[in-house]
């Protein structure tokens, strides 16, 4: 019998990040560490109001501040022809520039180049704009009404952007109608923002050879290449498009923004590099929000608790231009995964989008197109069934969830769930809580009038887009790429199309070819976000890294092997027939003791290839047949002061099932990540508009990012099913706790106040928010 | 967001002494608290820079300033827009002068604000206290400068 000799850092191993050493020495290489001789820095110009038509810019002052050498407002760019920028999915435009009016507050108005950061701000402030107020619709259910028309620019002369629809209206009316139990339920998942530590920027110059040389904190650097050169007309091989370590991104960097156009305007009009940073205040006002959705939620169950239908409407805030970066068929992203990890004979989604003074957005906040917003809807709606019927949350869950033996399965809204085995992942959970002891203690102290809630929620995700039948950006489809090259000495380079944003790609990807070649990952480098040397890919974001660039490079790497094999066969004397791949070497079969290394193989590929064709190196675009179906199941539990209002996330545990775990360590590294994201969601975070159209969260003292004091403490645990269809049987599992947590917070805390006989509150249970629905019961209860 | 607010000062000075100096556009311009500088145009029209430090909002504002006095000589109203750091106000003012009869005049005023950007986002914390206060400043600031 053979020796196992899985290399020490393949698929499965606790590897420290090769990235950590250089960030944790202050050594990322950020956008704003970049400077070229020459360079010039831009400030916007933003609007102060929210709807209001420009009756006049006068730069004359902001050209006297010494150092500003160029202001550019709209209308000179649309004398150019680059008035307005196409939004991601196709479907609309956003203008670059203020042109005759504008939308939202701090919309770009005016762009203005000076030879330091300082004399740009100054310049901005010295351009004067008139504005005449129009009326603000700061509100989408004002906006239905179509009193004040938002966009004129627009064919169709309504503030209703689109209605999207799937599943049997008809049947899950007749099923909701003749059900014996239903419950109805508006939720409203607010405006959020990804708010990255490093906000969006660029660098923007054309070399000697007049090549646009764009340095960019972008997810999709390939996209980008390609949106830019439809935008401008210079031709794709003319740019060259490269983003480097990113602070974040979160879906926040996968929009092109009007910084990045004026950026390009002005080095080409002046000659000279170009330098675009936003502060926080612009991060969070004008790029991509997340979420906004206004979800009536609508559940059919027989009286004993089996589920009928599910009927799900939701009106949308798009603000001023539909910029929801999501696949061109799916205007409403993949919310059609609403039905969750539950049996639903029959359901209907819809969504209606309308425009309002409000910033653009609407984009997949660490979330796989509002999969997040479903899932919350899902999973506070069955918390309401549960209660409604007067049955254990826990029960209502196991006795609809989606069994084992029924994958794939074909959900009521059109997906092929892959796989999955619900129950055994809440057991964990359960067990790991410690449930049974919970209710106990529960009861005790609703006796005594304390306050203890214990919330679950049990989803299941979509993602890794996506299979090219379905999905396309800007009709790209959305497959991924990889390109490895193993050098003579065993060393390589991974090359893909997905840019890591933190997630750590540069482990992670070295671990799969570890594991597919046999190699020493800490020898093979992974680069990502350079479009003149990685192949093309659709970039990171959607949880699709693993899903789809994660699948190509596995089978770049057995690509490699099919070649290595014909090598080892003449290295080991035998036809490639006799060869196998085996604990990771090449042996002659049945022979244990004729091997040959992946090492000692690409050394012969450059010096002893015999008659085959040198070198070692493929490249692989991968096309996934199907979206992977992540799933978990989470607990928290918490304690309400029924005096203050106070919350505290007393436990809160997540087992998760993202199939195949490629890297545990990073895998729990994501997970409290994004959960902590989504206890901020639930628990502080809203960006939040004034009637008047004011933006009232513009910086971290109004939107608040929890600290490591806030932060409750993360257990996690997991179960793994691996995906059928995956060559890995990895799922993918950046997105899963901030898509899955909000709920569970929300119904624990709800869970806390039903014996005050609330049902519902909105996110964020923020304390005030908590104590007046806690004073309110009282006082009803006493009246 | 849209801010309200109301006040009154005695001024111990007759009524056309009080009427002079708030149709004075160089004197009206130096009455605002903080005021770095004043420039007159013409006899209605001035601008003014204030230093202006709402919460973590500060720095300077540029205001361009309107009067309007009413022909009856009883009443003043002010239009006040203007903005800076990428936050604007836009304040119409207005007060009626009432001879109290005892050689002094009641200014009777009120006043309400509109403000946009960060100043706005600074809300109902802070901003409306310290816009009550500034306001209030402006009309002491006249009771001052007429008191001898």
């Amino acid at each position: 019998m053979s020796i196992q000799t899985k290399p020490l850092h393949s698929v499965g191993v606790h590897m420290k990040r090769k990235e950590d050493p250089r960030f944790i020495q202050g050594k990322g290489h950020y956008i704003d560490d970049l400077s070229f001789p020459g360079m010039l820095y831009l400030s916007l110009v933003r609007s102060t109001y929210p709807h209001a038509e420009i009756t006049n810019i006068d730069i004359s002052e902001a050209m006297k501040v010494p150092g500003v050498k160029a202001v550019i407002t709209g209308k000179d760019l649309e004398a150019a022809g680059l008035g307005w920028l196409p939004t991601f999915h196709g479907f609309d435009k956003q203008m670059v520039l203020a042109i005759g009016k504008v939308l939202f507050q701090y919309q770009e108005v005016a762009a203005v180049f000076a030879e330091t950061r300082a004399a740009a701000v100054d310049g901005a402030e010295a351009v004067q704009v008139d504005y005449a107020p129009l009326p603000v619709v700061a509100d989408p259910f004002a906006s239905k009404t179509d009193k004040t028309l938002l966009r004129p620019d627009r064919e169709s002369k309504t503030n209703h952007i689109f209605h999207w629809e799937v599943g049997d209206k008809e049947g899950t009316a007749r099923a909701m109608a003749s059900s014996p139990k239903r419950i109805k339920q508006r939720l409203w998942f607010q405006r959020c923002h990804p708010a990255p530590l490093e906000p969006c920027g660029c660098v923007a110059y054309f070399d000697t050879m007049g090549r646009l040389q764009f340095h960019v904190t972008s997810q999709a650097p390939h996209v980008y290449r390609t949106a830019l050169s439809l935008v401008t007309g210079i031709p794709e091989d003319k740019i060259h498009v490269m983003s480097p370590d990113l602070g974040g991104g979160f879906g926040n960097k996968v929009p092109v923004y009007p910084g990045y156009v004026c950026a390009i305007v002005g080095a080409l009009k002046i000659g000279r590099p170009v330098k675009w940073i936003e502060t926080r205040t612009e991060n969070l006002t004008s790029t991509g929000f997340a979420r906004d959705y206004h979800m009536d939620v609508e559940i059919g169950a027989t009286a004993d608790g089996k589920v009928t239908a599910l009927h799900v409407a939701t009106t949308a805030d798009h603000g001023a231009f539909d910029a929801a970066a999501d696949p061109s068929k799916y205007p409403a992203g993949i919310f059609g995964i609403v039905t969750g990890s539950y049996s639903f004979p029959v359901a209907h989604a819809e969504v209606d989008a309308y425009f309002t003074n409000k910033a653009p957005g609407g984009i997949a906040y660490r979330c796989s197109f509002r999969v997040t917003e479903a899932s919350y809807a899902i999973e506070r709606g069955m918390d309401i069934l549960a209660d409604e019927l007067g049955m254990d949350a826990v029960e209502l869950r196991k006795k609809n969830f989606i069994r084992k033996d029924q994958f794939p399965y074909p959900s009521a809204l059109g997906f092929t769930y892959d796989s999955g085995d619900y129950h055994k992942t809440l057991d964990v959970a359960l067990e790991k809580i410690g449930y049974t002891g919970l209710l106990k203690e529960q009861a005790e102290k609703r006796a005594r009038g304390e306050l203890m809630g214990i919330g679950f929620s049990t989803f299941t995700e979509v993602v890794g887009a996506g299979p090219s039948k379905h999905f396309d950006i800007l009709g790209i489809k959305m497959f991924d790429s990889a390109e490895i090259r193993i050098h003579p000495t065993g060393a390589g380079i991974v090359r893909t199309g997905t840019k890591s944003q933190g997630q750590g790609h540069e482990t992670t990807w070295a671990q799969i070819v570890a594991e597919e070649l046999g190699l020493d990952p800490q020898t093979i480098m992974v680069e990502e976000g350079d479009t003149d040397t990685a192949p093309y890919g659709l970039g990171t974001y959607a949880s699709r890294s693993t899903p789809v660039a994660g699948a190509a490079i596995t089978m770049a790497a057995r690509r490699i092997r099919e070649k290595a094999r014909k090598i080892a066969a003449h290295l080991l004397e035998v036809g490639e027939g006799d060869v196998e791949w085996i604990d990771y070497k090449f042996q002659v079969k049945g022979v244990p003791a004729k091997t040959v290394t992946m090492k000692e193989v690409a050394f012969a590929a450059y010096t002893n290839m015999a008659q085959n064709e040198p070198g070692l190196e493929a490249t692989y675009y991968y096309d996934p047949p199907n979206m992977t179906y992540p799933n978990g199941a989470y607990v928290a539990v918490v304690d309400i002061d029924r005096e203050t209002g106070e919350t505290k996330v007393r436990r809160f545990v997540a087992v998760d099932d993202c199939g195949v775990v490629i890297n545990p360590m990073i895998v729990e590294g994501q997970i409290h990540g994004g959960l902590t994201e989504g206890f901020a969601m639930a628990f502080i975070q809203e960006i939040q508009y004034d009637a008047q159209g004011n933006n009232l969260n513009t910086n971290f003292t109004d939107y608040l990012v929890p600290t490591s004091l806030e932060t409750p403490h993360w257990e996690t645990g997991n179960t793994v099913t691996p995906s059928p269809h995956h060559p890995m049987g990895a799922k993918g599992v950046g997105e899963s706790p901030n898509v899955g947590s909000p709920a569970a917070f929300v119904n624990a805390v709800i869970d806390a106040l039903s014996p005050l006989g609330v049902r519902h509150l909105d996110m964020p249970l923020t304390r005030d928010k908590v104590w007046r629905a806690i004073r309110d019961a009282e006082v009803k209860k006493k009246a | 967001m849209n801010l309200q607010y109301t006040g009154e000062e005695k001024i111990p000075a007759g009524l056309d002494t009080v009427w002079a100096f708030v149709t004075d556009a160089e004197k009206v311009g130096h009455c605002f608290p903080e005021v770095v500088d004043v420039t007159v145009q013409d006899p209605t029209h001035f601008e003014a820079v204030v230093k202006v430090g709402v919460g973590p909002v500060r720095g300077k504002f540029k205001m361009k300033v309107e009067l309007l006095p009413a022909s009856s000589k009883r009443r003043i109203d002010m239009k006040i827009s203007g903005g800076g750091f990428g936050s604007a106000v836009d304040l119409t003012s207005g007060a009626d002068l009432v001879d109290a009869g005892d050689g002094t005049t009641l200014l009777k005023w009120s006043g309400q604000a509109e403000a946009r950007g960060p100043v706005a986002a600074v809300g109902g914390r802070v901003l409306d206290a310290q816009a009550q206060k500034l306001i209030a400043q402006a009309f002491g600031n006249v009771r001052q400068h007429l008191t001898v």
